[in-house]
């Protein structure tokens, strides 16, 4: 019984620790993605995004929480997918391609000091991320 | 700017908050979770059991667990997992470039489910499908000449 009771009080510990941590990291996202969207900037980078973007059935916002998980991480996507209201499915398809392809740069570090080639790793993520990308896209407009 | 000032920080305001909230409901979980995991071995009796997955795979029995601990609780886990049982026992370079196949498609299971499922994404997707299509990508990958040859090389 203690093993369970030091588990629940390290874990609170860890939890609360590691979430400071990320908080610094995801406040100064979240706000600059606020002020991204309510800035002039924001419909030239739609208009630039939204054919991509449809690939994956989604909205042209949606390439804000994409390029930034893809270089910060999955914690850096959701911040900056807090900005913006999506659907159900489009969330879901963002978390998706994110969860494919993030945090690329730092990543792709640790895989070349375990002995995996960098350079092969980010085409595959990426790859990989494309087709799911466009095949939860898909999925998620006949079912979600 | 295409709104008030005070629209925008009131946004800022709220969204912040709620940001913090979310967070703590996903890494408090987590971490308790991660922490009985290890406390009881849980995972270990675990892949015991999953060692048959191996085969279709192209696994030896003794990759499954780096990958189950990658697969579940994140890929510094796994990553740390397999480097000491590497040193103990060495996997071929075929086991660890499958593993890295699976587990870069697919890590952190736990973690990333609460976190997308708690902002809003379908959690059968983020875990399920996603847990499906690295299976099926390794299986594929197993059979690939590329990944074949590299059966008898060590690391």
């Amino acid at each position: 019984m203690k093993k369970f009771f030091n588990a629940i009080k390290n874990g609170t510990f860890k939890g609360l620790k590691t979430g400071l941590m990320l908080l610094k990291i995801m406040l100064p996202i979240y706000l600059l993605v606020v002020l991204l969207k309510y800035s002039p900037v924001m419909p030239w980078l739609q208009g630039i995004c939204q054919p991509v973007m449809k690939l994956f059935n989604l909205p042209g916002d949606a390439a804000v929480p994409i390029i930034t998980g893809f270089f910060t991480d999955e914690y850096g996507c959701v911040a900056a997918m807090g900005g913006f209201e999506f659907s159900t499915a489009a969330i879901t398809t963002i978390a998706m391609v994110n969860l494919m392809a993030h945090s690329i740069p730092v990543e792709t570090a640790i895989a070349h000091r375990i002995g995996f080639s960098s350079g092969k790793l980010a085409v595959y993520r990426v790859a990989a991320a494309v087709f799911v990308g466009i095949f939860i896209g898909w999925l998620g407009g006949v079912f979600l | 700017m295409s709104e008030s000032w005070n629209h925008i920080l009131n946004e800022m305001l709220t969204g912040s908050l709620s940001t913090v909230l979310n967070l703590l409901k996903v890494l408090i979980p987590l971490m308790i979770i991660i922490e009985l995991l290890v406390q009881y071995n849980i995972l270990e009796k675990i892949s015991k059991r999953l060692e048959f997955m191996g085969k279709p795979m192209g696994m030896s029995r003794d990759a499954i667990f780096p990958l189950l601990v990658g697969t579940i609780m994140g890929v510094t886990y796994g990553a740390g997992t397999l480097m000491e049982l590497n040193e103990r026992k060495p996997l071929s370079k075929k086991d660890f470039a499958l593993i890295g196949v699976f587990m870069y498609l697919c890590h952190g299971i736990i973690e990333t489910g609460f976190l997308f499922g708690i902002n809003g994404a379908n959690v059968f997707v983020v875990v399920g499908v996603r847990l499906l299509i690295a299976f099926v990508v390794t299986c594929i990958a197993a059979r690939l000449p590329y990944f074949r040859k590299m059966e008898h090389e060590k690391v």
